[in-house]
């Protein structure tokens, strides 16, 4: 079988949701195995969720926020750039590397960017191979 | 899974949306998955849950069930979740305990080519759902009641207009200026395109209702200093400066009259801001005749009896009224008010960092605000726009349109904008001009020419029927070069080089928003990059902010004519009278919350929140979140050490239960 890489991807309400939703209404396409999570603001991005997420067998994790300077609560988004730097950080300590993670920005209006986003992180994802906590969490 | 006598009846509803999700989607399947988990009491479908029979069908379950949890699977939560959470409030259940599965957007249109996949993604979409719901508690929504009273910033057309307005409505209106006088850059217009109406005499009965309505207050010479946030109610702190003149005062003038300042010999000079620094002022003065209040005022800055320790007492010897008083102090005024609306307006660019266009350098290069003046019959020109080196009449005019206005991105000289206006009053004043002189010779050197508004291309051809010449082009100089003017332009339309000598060359500066940041900052409203205050939305809501119950009017929210900033003072007045009438407000209840058996008041919280919306109370020890003030943007909760501080339905063990259910392996915790 051939493997569908499964994403976790942390959506804040006013731009990266809001482009997902974009994205479906455009009927542009991604792949199944994206699934998003929504939050009020990338700034609630804890990066325990991060770690909770690879626990949880997830192949990468992405974070959608709104561009710098356009955030809906003035500058969550630079925080959760800021967590997300330094749970990459943990990530490559685990051994588990820093490429399985990425933050980007997609406002309200780009859906298309939300599938673009999409589709390139899981074809990245892919050639890296399923995450190996995988296997260690189902056994 | 769950512990005894915790257990949930949650309801879950999964909406075909007419083939939109069910012919991608195998929705028997999803009911059928949905209803095998945990506390799931009720799985249901039906080909559109929005309408009517839909959300009756949703109501008479949470009645019958007695449900305690919803999930409607079904479009984007920004459609109908508001919609839901109402209906299920109707049928007595709490609205926070439904929460919306997104499996239309989020996947049957995303994934319409896999419908295999597209379904076990609204499976897992559905559980992340439930599982949520499973965590949620019911939340009490508060209201505050909304104190009477609406202070209006800003005294110019706008705030003019919004105060009438909403005194009208039988609304207490507070007006403050920080001028002497209200009447802001209107009354300096001098007359008002398209139809050349005199500025003041449309102007000055507005200006007349302010003053004598009896349910406006008016603090002129007066500032806000602060402002203050409780939920319904704005504390602001106003300074009224001193005028050191009493309302005793008889309007006389004999203190301007005899006052020594800017006469000949005075070592003290002022220009007036009136006149645009064309002409002088006395120490004491009354800005403009038609000024309101008819208050005359000591510029303490400039007066020799403050300057010159108590040398001067002039004003105080001539007036009859005995209305001049030197131990005038600074008065503050607290003011408690339900509403603000900012009309702060806006001022002229400076040109002199544009040294190649000679403003500064030459005194015949000029700004249009300058030109209204001239044009004003009892301005410091009589209504000739004359050259300031000689006080001769000006024969060949030339007007440089974009000046600070449509500049290079990043130009920290320059705006990138469009001020909107600078088109029209050149026309303005370049159709006065011709009108009055018909042999002056008048260049507007223009990149595009914008005659966007009602009235406003008909107004422009009339101006070339008057003789007044386009050119499309902007100088590269202004040469000033023995004295003399001159301004070379290529013209881009028959690609000739122009040199023009020029007796006055009048810049068309950008409108810059007024220097408010303090007012800003402690109302914690933002600007948008070109430096105006940011409204709501640009669209759909340019008279609302960020902040509930602060809205905007006028040139503080970008630049537009006087048509445009009425309308929109109308538009902030009932969005402020809506507001104030509906009472009391409701607040947001998904907002951060501390647990004070976790909190260690370390104060990172308060640290990160941008909205002055948390602050440990130093008694007991213990952060406390300010819920008109908190937006529930959750950046505390990233920081808090101990986990003290959560935002209302995006707690940890809420989010975690999504990222659980959605996750690839399941596992037991």
């Amino acid at each position: 079988m051939t493997f569908e890489p499964e994403i976790a991807a942390f959506c804040c309400n006013w731009c990266g949701y809001a482009a997902a939703d974009q994205a479906g209404a455009a009927k542009l396409e991604y792949p199944a195995g994206v699934k998003v999570i929504r939050l009020m603001c990338t700034g609630m991005m804890d990066p325990y969720y991060v770690l909770r997420a690879f626990e949880r067998g997830f192949d990468g994790v992405i974070v959608i926020g709104c561009h710098l300077g356009a955030c809906h609560y003035k500058s969550g988004n630079v925080q959760a750039q800021d967590q997300v730097k330094r749970v990459g950080q943990v990530l490559r300590a685990l051994g588990l590397g820093e490429s399985r993670l990425m933050m980007t920005a997609a406002s309200a209006a780009e859906g298309s960017v939300f599938a673009d986003t999409a589709n390139a992180f899981v074809e990245k994802v892919r050639k890296l191979g399923p995450s190996p906590l995988r296997e260690v969490v189902a056994q | 899974m769950s512990r005894p006598g915790t257990k949930r009846k949650v309801g879950v509803f999964i909406c075909h949306c007419g083939g939109n999700i069910s012919d991608v989607v195998d929705v028997k399947a999803v009911r059928e998955f949905a209803g095998a988990q945990d506390d799931v009491v009720l799985a249901t479908d039906f080909r559109f849950m929005c309408s009517n029979e839909g959300q009756e069908r949703l109501q008479k379950e949470i009645k019958e069930k007695g449900l305690d949890g919803v999930v409607v699977a079904c479009c984007t939560p920004k459609m109908y979740e508001e919609l839901f959470r109402s209906k299920a409030e109707e049928a007595g259940m709490n609205p926070y305990l439904l929460e919306i599965a997104n499996i239309r957007e989020q996947c049957s249109y995303a994934h319409r080519h896999e419908p295999q996949k597209a379904t076990a993604k609204a499976m897992r979409i559905v559980k992340g759902q439930v599982e949520k719901v499973r965590k949620l508690r019911p939340l009490e929504v508060k209201t505050a009641p909304i104190h009477p009273g609406v202070a209006v910033i800003g005294g110019g057309i706008s705030g003019i207009h919004a105060s009438i307005l909403l005194a009208n409505l039988g609304h207490k209106v507070t007006l403050i200026e920080k001028s002497p006088t209200i009447g802001g850059n209107m009354a300096r217009s001098v007359k008002t395109f398209p139809t050349d109406d005199c500025a003041m005499c449309t102007l000055s009965p507005k200006m007349n209702e302010v003053y004598n309505h009896p349910g406006i207050d008016l603090l002129t010479y007066a500032e806000v200093k602060d402002a203050k946030r409780s939920p319904g109610k704005f504390t602001l702190t106003v300074e009224k400066k001193p005028r050191f003149v009493t309302d005793a005062c008889i309007g006389c003038n004999r203190c301007t009259e005899r006052c020594p300042v800017s006469t000949a010999k005075s070592p003290i000079q002022v220009s007036s801001e009136w006149d645009q620094g064309l002409a002088k002022r006395k120490a004491i003065y009354l800005p403009f005749p038609q000024a309101l209040p008819q208050l005359w005022t000591i510029d303490a800055d400039h007066c020799f009896y403050f300057q010159r320790g108590g040398a001067c007492r002039v004003c105080q010897m001539v007036c009859p009224a005995e209305a001049i008083d030197y131990t005038m102090k600074p008065e503050t005024v607290g003011l408690e008010v339900g509403a603000v609306i900012v009309a702060t307006g806006w001022k002229e660019y400076d040109p002199t960092p544009l040294g190649y266009l000679g403003f500064g350098r030459h005194p015949d290069v000029l700004t249009q605000m300058q030109v209204a003046r001239m044009l004003d019959y009892m301005g410091p020109t009589k209504g000739v726009v004359s050259r300031p080196s000689d006080g001769k009449p000006a024969e060949t005019i030339v007007m440089v349109q974009c000046v600070g206005s449509r500049g290079a991105p990043g130009d920290p000289d320059t705006h990138e904008y469009c001020s909107r206006v600078c088109c029209m009053v050149a026309v303005k004043h370049a159709s006065l001009i011709k009108k009055a002189r018909p042999a002056a010779e008048i260049y507007i050197l223009y990149n595009d020419l914008r005659a966007y508004g009602k009235g406003f291309e008909e107004y422009y051809a009339h101006s070339m029927e008057l003789g007044v010449k386009y050119v499309r082009g902007l100088p590269g100089k202004v040469h000033t070069d023995g004295g003399k003017l001159r301004v070379d332009v290529d013209d881009m339309l028959t690609g000739r080089r122009l040199q023009i000598p020029a007796d006055v060359v009048v810049l068309s500066a950008a409108m810059e928003p007024a220097p408010i940041d303090s007012i800003l900052s402690s109302l914690h409203l933002d600007k948008t990059p070109d430096g105006f205050i940011k409204e709501y939305h640009a669209k759909i809501n340019p008279t609302e902010t960020a902040v509930k119950g602060v809205f905007i009017a006028g040139c503080a929210q970008g630049p537009k004519d006087i048509t445009d900033s009425i309308a929109q003072a109308g538009s902030a007045a009932m969005s402020a009278a809506v507001f104030l009438g509906s009472g009391e407000m409701t607040l947001n209840p998904l907002v951060a919350e501390v647990d004070p058996a976790l909190c260690r008041a370390c104060d990172r919280c308060t640290e990160v929140c941008e909205f002055d919306a948390v602050r440990v109370d130093p008694d007991r020890l213990v952060a406390v979140v300010d819920e008109t003030s908190c937006e529930g943007c959750g950046k505390c909760t990233v920081v808090c050490p101990t986990g003290a501080i959560g935002v209302r339905q995006f707690r940890k063990p809420q989010i975690v239960a999504t990222i659980d259910a959605l996750a690839p392996v399941a596992v037991s915790p």
